[in-house]
């Protein structure tokens, strides 16, 4: 690219900007101020966190070591294995439909179809919302009176009655899921579709050569292609759902009872029951799942950076 | 090769078909957001109907003047702008040392921005909030703009490395043989390149210090110091029927943003596709 002869007269690099070491101290001071606001306000807290869970700590109060005992009497609360049960519930059923949803249309975009860029920009409108909106939205949407859903049902005579989605348990469980689904697709959708556009057309022409079917094609050619991206993708969506709050606290609040109840409305709710120590707690019972998922999550990212 | 012309196929079809459910399906609740802000009460609950019967922009004066919606959205701009700028300006240099030198501790400095941003609030509430209530900072706009750069210093950091590492080393080079320093270098050099990139960056830093609600609820608990997010949710715990101004707030809220994302969205995507940016 450079001109070699251009600067031939003068000195390639002025003296000691090459030396590695003040090289490394200048590299060590540009990131030194990411470093300490990254330690003290992500790492320190993170730390914290952990030991006020083994600490009987109220609000305004010092708190002491008391072990295990906030685990010990957590694990005895019913809403915790609830809580448990539909963190992975939505975790792993808007993973999936996610998937499904955002596969199927990455392929339909990925054809040669007229106003592929603005379909693919339209596709992205949910994700665009803020989250809070989102769910705002659907929160209305829901309603018994005033909600577009039961307006719909009713008027179509599809369903004759006014249901009351987030207000049971039968319905109040899907209907977060469904407006999760809502609004995190379109990560999914944009993942898979770049991901889509680095497959080579060759590869699909050599297997169409070698007789493959649509069918097989796509499990020869596109999912392999698409592997790596996809769980990436999955890794970080699970990590974003399970700590999710806006979705289950504009919508349910947890309830109806605690059929919606996820760890981070209830380490929130705790919080404002003033009981430190246990609120922690309960955001701290989610670390050890959290922690395989963010280090493997780490892993796949670093690799595909120093790629 | 196969039909692309005259009539459509039946894969033709079946792609139209999930295109059509595809837009209902997001387009419906953005229609029901903003037609049920431009609803009468009684269009809203007494006679329900998928078209109101007069259009009205009442939600929007009761919003604005009862509930004072200006001052959420005054502090929301505050705490995410100072936000952004902050982000930018300390990831630029680190996202540029990062990808430009090898230096002791670059793979160490790399994981630890990475494992910030894997982090999720929903664990670090609880200290922050008892850390920023010791610095005096509890329920102040700057203890917000503090706790918003957990998730938005590491999420910028990253995102700008990918971008930088598309600048050619050459010409960086050439200009520090022009006798440009290393600083100018990224000033004059790297970032003009990237400028596409900045902006997403910034959109995005933007956006997730806008979208945030937990840290906010947590953090504040002046009427007066409410960001948009916790306006909105107060006003469906108050006791009157609050739908026609809680979506007049959710349009104020979200159609600029959704605007900006579907003009710079070209931009946007690589960061996206990155694999990096929070859904």
């Amino acid at each position: 690219m450079t001109d070699p002869t251009a600067s031939a007269d003068r000195p390639r690099r002025r003296p000691g900007l090459t030396g590695e070491r003040r090289l490394s101290a200048f590299a060590l001071l540009l990131v030194a101020p990411a470093v300490l606001l990254v330690v003290g306000l992500v790492a320190y807290p993170f730390l914290f966190s952990i030991w006020i869970s083994f600490t009987d700590r109220v609000i305004g109060g010092g708190g002491a070591f008391i072990g295990f005992d906030n685990f010990r009497y957590l694990s005895g609360q019913a809403i915790l294995g609830s809580a448990a049960r539909n963190t992975i519930v939505i975790v792993v059923v808007t993973g999936i439909l996610k998937l499904a949803i955002g596969l199927g249309l990455a392929l339909v975009v990925n054809q040669h179809i007229p106003g592929r860029g603005f379909l693919r920009a339209f596709l992205m409108l949910p994700w665009a919302m803020p989250a809070f909106v989102a769910f705002l939205t659907w929160r209305v949407l829901y309603q018994p009176i005033g909600g577009g859903f039961n307006l719909i049902l009713t008027q179509t005579g599809l369903y004759p009655q006014v249901i009351d989605w987030l207000g049971q348990r039968p319905t109040a469980m899907p209907s977060v899921i469904a407006a999760s689904v809502w609004r995190g697709f379109p990560f999914w959708f944009v993942s898979i579709l770049a991901a889509l556009q680095t497959i080579p057309r060759d590869l699909y022409e050599a297997a169409k050569v070698d007789g493959a079917t649509r069918w097989q094609q796509f499990w020869t050619v596109t999912v392999p292609g698409i592997r790596h991206v996809v769980i990436v993708t999955a890794l970080l969506s699970s990590i974003w759902t399970a700590n999710a709050f806006e979705h289950v606290w504009l919508l349910t609040q947890g309830g109806p009872s605690d059929a919606t109840m996820v760890f981070p409305v209830l380490a929130y709710l705790g919080m404002q029951t003033q009981r430190i120590g246990e609120a922690a707690a309960v955001s701290v019972v989610m670390l050890p799942v959290l922690a395989i998922l963010v280090i493997l999550a780490t892993a796949l990212l670093q690799r595909d950076d120093d790629r | 090769m196969t039909a692309r012309r005259g009539w459509p196929d039946p894969a033709m079809l079946a792609t139209l078909v999930v295109v059509v459910i595809a837009a209902v399906a997001i387009l419906f609740p953005i229609y029901w957001m903003v037609i049920t802000s431009l609803k009468l009460p009684r269009d809203i609950y007494r006679t329900p109907s998928l078209w109101p019967s007069v259009i009205t922009l009442d939600n929007y004066r009761v919003l604005l003047t009862e509930k004072d919606f200006l001052v959420p959205i005054r502090n929301s701009f505050l705490v995410a702008g100072t936000v952004t700028l902050i982000s930018v300006i300390i990831a630029s240099l680190a996202a540029y040392a990062l990808v430009r030198f090898r230096f002791r501790f670059r793979g160490l400095v790399g994981k630890l921005i990475l494992f910030a941003y894997l982090t999720p609030a929903s664990l670090l509430f609880i200290p922050l909030s008892i850390m920023m209530a010791r610095l005096q900072l509890g329920n102040t706009l700057t203890g917000l703009v503090l706790v918003y750069l957990t998730f938005s210093l590491p999420l910028s950091t990253w995102l700008l490395q990918s971008y930088f590492r598309a600048v050619p080393r050459e010409l960086e080079e050439q200009a520090l043989i022009d006798g440009m320093s290393r600083i100018g270098a990224l000033i004059r050099v790297v970032l003009p390149l990237s400028a596409p990139g900045l902006a997403a960056v910034a959109i995005f830093t933007f956006t997730g210090a806008w979208n945030e609600m937990l840290l906010a609820l947590v953090l504040i608990s002046s009427d007066s110091l409410r960001t948009a997010p916790l306006a909105l949710n107060y006003l469906i715990t108050s006791d009157v029927l609050p739908w026609g101004p809680l979506m007049a707030g959710a349009v104020l809220t979200s159609v600029p943003l959704m605007i900006l994302y579907f003009v710079a969205q070209r931009f946007m995507v690589h960061g996206l596709a990155e694999g990096s940016v929070k859904g």
